[in-house]
């Protein structure tokens, strides 16, 4: 019988009860700010002695609420983001932050702050490519994040504690890395599920006690033996949001997902953030830059009139190469959430990538519904069968 | 040694058998419903009386469809896509791309060398599958075999611009209070699913020779439309229904060779015809 208090046993209590921990530390004293997307700086809430708190819809919830203020053709993960916080299930927050990723998260942004009252609201903006001039621009919004949240928590923001926190985040991420590296054996010698858990448990904990918890996982998964089943293929999921267990079970069923491009995978963690003189430069470079998420316009140099497809491909998707060949993999998934427009818009280049890797690959859009799972299993079924 | 393919589809069901040689020994549909899901014994046993064989003398049984998994005497399960590239193949060897409009889904299949090597599926819109022309022939009260013929005499199709069915049910209402010509009308009609059916089809790079499968694929003024929009000759079975359960059933036969050859055992517990239930 697993341990709850450490390791594995925990890993599936924390993550069934994901708002748990953060109740408790609320009843303590501590206060929550929540944030809906990996391009907020959590290490500047851990900084100022708050508990950052990744937000993520659910799949399982039917969107009931939020039909009041948001359209049905929309993004469903932010629209159930906004259900839930129409349903209290975040009532423990005692604010939310939210950065200008995409054109539905900011809209959301606007309607969330005029529907729910939260003790503390900031909305970073956040600049659509990557330039001289974008980095400057960004690395001033931080400022005045860091302003507003200086103000709420009653003090101010030391450069020692703001290095440590950076230091505490990134050990995090190394940790991630490592977590990954047990993927890379065949078979792997650990899940997809559970990489999904992890990474989702650790996002709702104080980043150190995240850090103790994934400390703990990687001891076991390495001297474990019920570890899971070598299957024919080796995937690589690419997608905004895969924060869903049973959708990851989909793709396990016939396969062994070693790697990902996902928010609720390897994303938030793949680089460090660069320990910089002034560590808002550090910051600003890390989360304008190193954020692989299609919303960033990454062609984009002053001057340059002419464009070349293959230099284009090899900027967006060039980190993908090393992931792929790293850790063997033998076919993608790539899934699209209904309505993502940045995502999908990737599929012609993406895919053309791939095939120049030599990888199989396949797109599969669904709508982030409990229903959408069964035709989805059909079409992960009939992929993993062309590879066989 | 004979082997069945069951394909499951969401409006109809079908069971094909056939020999080692891959000869139809019979080929039976019936409707899938609400309730016949859980029913494919009887589609099995209608079958096995019509090649007057018995239960048991099936070497192996390949399940497909939405329904594969409600079918307890199937030794495997397998999906429709690569049923139907395989069932395709076997009736023209020379097939790239397949395309299956059915009752509630529409599917794009690239081909090559018999096997299924890229696929696009549309199962969560019913404009472009068979349920647009149903509701289409319930509005105008006409029968659903008949629209094909009718939609051949127009001379000027009358273009429907409405995706959604819902909405070019009230299209067409007010089109015939315009004026139009029923023919007319329903030849815009057919092109509207035809497009819908080729925009998907052109997702996957369409090349010769194209197949067209489903029930729909019976509908010769639906054939005309899909070789207008693809513009390019189109090749159709006889029978279009069946291309699931005999990719199925050819499946079924491979992977018996394949065990055998292997030395594996495919033995389990007897196979007998009963309903699904879902808590085995």
């Amino acid at each position: 019988m697993a341990d709850k208090n450490k390791g594995l046993g925990k890993l599936g209590e924390v993550f069934h009860g994901r708002s748990q921990r953060v109740r408790e530390l609320k009843k303590e004293g501590k206060k929550i700010i929540g944030y809906p997307c990996a391009f907020v700086p959590a290490e500047i809430i851990t900084a100022l002695g708050f508990v950052p708190y990744r937000i993520f819809g659910d799949m399982k919830e039917s969107v009931t609420e939020a039909d009041r203020a948001l359209p049905a053709s929309f993004c469903p993960v932010m629209r159930s983001c906004l259900d839930c916080a129409f349903k209290a299930r975040d009532d423990f927050v005692d604010g939310i932050v939210v950065a200008h990723s995409c054109d539905p998260q900011e809209k959301t942004a606007r309607v969330w702050e005029s529907y729910i009252k939260y003790p503390y609201f900031h909305f970073i903006d956040l600049p659509g490519s990557l330039r001289a001039e974008s980095l400057e621009y960004f690395k001033g919004q931080l400022t005045d994040f860091r302003k507003t949240l200086e103000s709420f928590a009653g003090k101010e923001l030391s450069r020692q504690t703001l290095i440590a926190a950076i230091q505490s985040h990134n050990k995090q991420r190394a940790l991630v890395r490592e977590v990954y590296e047990l993927t890379k054996p065949d078979p792997p010698l650990i899940s997809g599920t559970e990489i999904l858990q992890s990474v989702k448990a650790v996002l709702s904990l104080p980043v150190e006690e995240g850090n103790q918890l994934l400390s703990e996982v990687i001891g076991e998964v390495k001297v474990r033996r019920n570890g899971p089943e070598k299957k024919p293929a080796r995937l690589l999921t690419w997608t905004s949001t895969l924060d869903d267990y049973d959708l990851m079970d989909v793709l396990e069923s016939g396969a062994n997902v070693v790697m990902d491009d996902s928010c609720g995978g390897i994303r938030p963690f793949r680089v460090d953030v660069e320990a910089t003189d002034d560590p808002f430069d550090g910051l600003a470079r890390y989360y304008l830059k190193e954020v692989t998420c299609a919303r960033t316009f990454k062609e984009a140099v002053l001057g340059e009139t002419t464009k070349d497809y293959d230099k284009d491909l090899e900027k967006r998707f060039g980190y993908l190469r090393e992931l792929v060949r790293g850790w063997n993999v033998n076919g993608a998934i790539f899934l699209l959430v209904r309505y993502c427009d940045p995502f999908a818009f990737e599929m012609p280049g993406l895919r053309d990538y791939f095939s120049r890797l030599g990888i199989p690959s396949t797109y599969i859009e669904y709508d982030y519904t409990e229903g959408s799972l069964a035709p989805l299993r059909t079409r992960v079924e009939a992929f993993l069968e062309t590879l066989g | 040694m004979v082997f069945g393919g069951v394909d499951i589809g969401s409006t109809m069901t079908k069971v094909v058998i056939m020999d080692g040689k891959a000869a139809i020994l019979s080929a039976i549909r019936g409707p899938t419903g609400a309730e016949h899901r859980r029913l494919a014994n009887e589609v099995m046993r209608a079958a096995l009386e019509q090649g007057g064989l018995k239960l048991d003398e099936l070497s192996y049984v390949v399940a497909t469809g939405y329904g594969r998994l409600n079918v307890p005497f199937a030794d495997r399960q397998v999906t429709e896509l690569t049923c139907h590239a395989r069932g395709v193949s076997s009736l023209f060897p020379n097939v790239r791309t397949a395309v299956d409009i059915g009752g509630q889904d529409a599917k794009c299949m690239k081909i090559k060398n018999g096997k299924l090597i890229d696929f696009v599926m549309n199962d969560k819109c019913a404009a472009g599958t068979g349920r647009f022309l149903e509701i289409i022939a319930a509005t105008l009260d006409l029968k659903l075999e008949e629209m094909g013929e009718i939609s051949l005499k127009s001379s000027r199709k009358v273009h429907i611009s409405n995706m959604c069915t819902i909405f070019a049910q009230q299209e067409v209402v007010s089109r015939l209070s315009e004026g139009d010509r029923l023919e007319d009308i329903l030849a815009g009609l057919h092109d509207a699913l035809a497009s819908r059916t080729a925009a998907l089809a052109r997702r996957l790079k369409v090349e010769p020779d194209v197949v067209l499968t489903g029930g729909v694929a019976k509908n010769v003024g639906i054939v005309k439309a899909m070789k207008d929009n693809l513009g390019c000759e189109l090749l159709v079975p006889e029978d279009p229904l069946i291309t699931g359960a005999m990719g199925a059933a050819i499946l079924a036969r491979e992977y018996r060779m394949e065990a055998e050859r292997k030395g594996e055992s495919i033995s389990r517990r007897p196979r007998r015809l009963e309903e699904a239930t879902f808590f085995e």
